[in-house]
């Protein structure tokens, strides 16, 4: 089992009335509620969370791209790997990830990540994403063409990691008669690939037939995560292989406290303004996205998304979040980890309004208290 | 109403086409909006009191196939040039509705002998400085029926749009939404250089608008009216972009 801290960043002062007088967190919302001498403190205090989950003895640490949104104030996680490439010394660094339809050409994407690979000598994990609904929105890309935009830039940039250029590149969304990217990354083949999905079945076999791994996107019942990761494993079988639990990450948020008690006490009301505030608007499926049919089961789906939950009962039943004393989320992480199959459990430990110290506390008791217990259970 | 509604597919430039066919008499085509009406609505009945209707089922909409092929609305206009030909129909009447009635007028300009005159209803395909259309690739089914009738609790608006996620419509309306967004994401369901060819639609044009069309807003259907050499605008009241469902007879009338 790994551990990763994972980081969105997230817009930790929304008005208190925001839920009610706005749509969504996302695309719509006025950037006038930004305000920047804020958002520098809050870069520095979020980047000294992952600076210390380095040196608590984590496995690696996650950023991610999100734009025109409150949810995670990040739109270049490359920025902020490069930063942390300088400033930890051991963690892996996940960049979950570049959203390649994105970038033009997204050539940029193997140029960058070959960067952060070299000044981390070799700890970057790649991260290559479709890119989340809303973003098609604020960019105005054609959503229609994610999936084949998609796996033209993916195919793109592993050449420009392993093939030698110049070369020329011929494809139905980008023609290029140089590509020669310098630098080159450290790790060889290219560095490990991660893969987020929503348990759309065209990225789940995508991901199998590669051998890749998959991260399911979070905030989902347990029993979505569980049919999402048993249909990876049937599309590893059918590929000819066993998926290794490291081939699967689990997403969620995680509070550690002295106690119970202790613990929903220091942390309901900040898990409710990221739920209600937040999440608003997050999960819109533009058309075309992924496959009709696709979207119609996501869309069922959804009624078991984390924002129908009302009470804390409804977040506990459904394994949204993991919170309680270092026991408490050491039994419930180790049961669920195990029924899950997964090798990688990527932690949410600031979810927005928490502050710092209790974001930090956080992670401590988790870092010594939860994670050598579930280390020593060994591999699943 | 004559029913004699009958349904076939047909291969286009190698794509799978439904095609539906309603009443007798002379032909006439109709092109069906992004809400896909590709079955029979009191509409289309009304049309066939007097014509033979052709309601093709645009690419990626309702069974027809072949939406791979088709980048921009171009491609969509090239595919009726096609069909015109598979169907041997040529100087028929043409009404568009919405992402029809935008199509109708690509046609028009493509292949001007096909088309004898124009019925032009709430049209897409014109970026009008100052009067944005709505957001249509929403999710929220009661925002859309605000976006596109006058009376949002009509039937017809609670019929057109499906109630929930298990709503039995729910994978033709994503499929649906997938073909429009195909040809109308980005330019946002118009094309930059319509103006600068409208000059060469000089077919008899029928525009009709409604008053209160929060999806495309009246002064499209002014810039049309000012810049089609041969059209001439009708205005209907209490009545937004659901023009076939809230103004069946009238539009109707008006077209016929």
């Amino acid at each position: 089992m790994k551990f990763f801290a994972f980081h969105l960043m997230p817009w930790d002062r929304l008005p208190a009335d925001f839920a009610e007088r706005y749509d969504s967190a996302w695309t719509t919302i006025p950037n006038s509620l930004y305000d920047p001498p804020h958002g520098g403190k809050l870069y520095n205090d979020y980047l000294d969370q992952l600076v210390l989950a380095d040196q608590l003895g984590f496995d690696g640490v996650c950023v991610n791209e999100h734009h025109q949104n409150a949810y995670g104030t990040m739109p270049s996680p490359n920025l902020m790997a490069s930063i942390l490439a300088r400033q930890t010394k051991r963690v892996k660094i996940a960049v979950v990830g570049n959203a390649l339809p994105f970038y033009n050409s997204p050539t940029r994407v193997a140029e960058e990540f070959a960067m952060i690979d070299c000044i981390s000598g070799g700890r970057l994990i790649a991260g290559l994403v479709v890119g989340g609904g809303p973003e098609y929105f604020s960019f105005s890309v054609n959503p229609t063409h994610a999936r084949s935009m998609y796996r033209e830039a993916f195919d793109l940039v592993l050449r420009c990691w392993t093939e030698n250029g110049p070369f020329e590149h011929y494809g139905q969304h980008w023609k290029l008669r140089y590509v020669n990217p310098w630098p080159r990354p450290i790790q060889q083949p290219h560095p490990p690939i991660w893969i987020p999905g929503a348990g759309s079945r065209e990225t789940i076999q995508f991901v199998a037939e590669r051998r890749f791994a998959y991260m399911g996107i979070p905030y989902f019942h347990l029993d979505f995560f569980q049919r999402n990761f048993d249909m990876f494993r049937d599309a590893c079988e059918k590929n000819g292989y066993t998926a290794d639990p490291e081939q699967l990450g689990w997403l969620l948020p995680i509070y550690v406290a002295e106690t119970d008690a202790k613990a929903w006490e220091e942390y309901e009301k900040h898990l409710w303004y990221f739920v209600r505030n937040l999440l608003k608007g997050l999960v819109i499926f533009p058309p075309g996205y992924t496959s009709a049919r696709s979207i119609a089961g996501i869309q069922r789906g959804l009624q078991q998304f984390m924002t129908v939950c009302q009470t804390r009962e409804d977040i506990e039943r459904g394994g949204y979040a993991v919170v309680g004393s270092p026991e408490t989320v050491r039994q419930k992480l180790e049961t669920y980890a195990h029924q899950l199959g997964v090798g990688n459990l990527l932690g949410l430990f600031q979810l927005g309004t928490l502050p710092h110290e209790l974001a930090c506390k956080n992670m401590t008791l988790f870092a010594e208290q939860v994670m050598p217990h579930l280390r020593a259970i060994g591999k699943l | 109403m004559p029913a004699n509604v009958q349904h076939r597919f047909l291969h286009v430039g190698g794509k799978k086409t439904q095609l539906m066919t309603l009443g007798e008499g002379p032909p006439l085509v109709y092109l069906h909006s992004a809400g896909g009406e590709t079955e029979a609505i009191p509409f289309h009945h009304k049309l066939a009191e007097k014509y033979t209707v052709y309601v093709p089922a645009h690419p990626g909409f309702a069974l027809s196939e072949g939406l791979n092929e088709i980048l921009d609305i171009h491609d969509l206009a090239w595919h009726y040039v096609d069909l015109f030909a598979a169907l041997e129909l040529e100087d028929v009447p043409v009404i568009g509705y919405s992402l029809g009635a935008w199509l109708a007028l690509e046609l028009a300009i493509l292949r001007p002998q096909l088309i004898s005159r124009l019925g032009i209803i709430a049209a897409a395909g014109l970026y009008v400085e100052g009067s944005p259309m709505g957001e249509l690739f929403i999710d929220d089914f009661n925002k859309l029926r605000e976006l596109i009738f006058f009376n949002p609790e009509s039937p017809a608006a609670l019929e057109t749009t499906p109630r929930n996620p298990d709503d039995s419509q729910m994978l033709m309306w994503l499929r649906a939404r997938e073909a429009t967004a195909r040809v109308g994401w980005n330019p946002y369901l118009h094309d930059p250089k319509l103006p600068q060819h409208l000059h060469r639609v000089t077919q008899p044009t029928t525009i009709v608008w409604g008053r209160h069309d929060k999806m495309i807003p009246l002064a499209h259907g002014e810039y049309y009216a000012a810049h089609l050499p041969n059209a001439t605008l009708q205005i209907l009241e209490e009545c937004g972009h659901g023009v076939p469902w809230e103004k069946c007879d009238e539009t109707a009338t008006l077209l016929m």
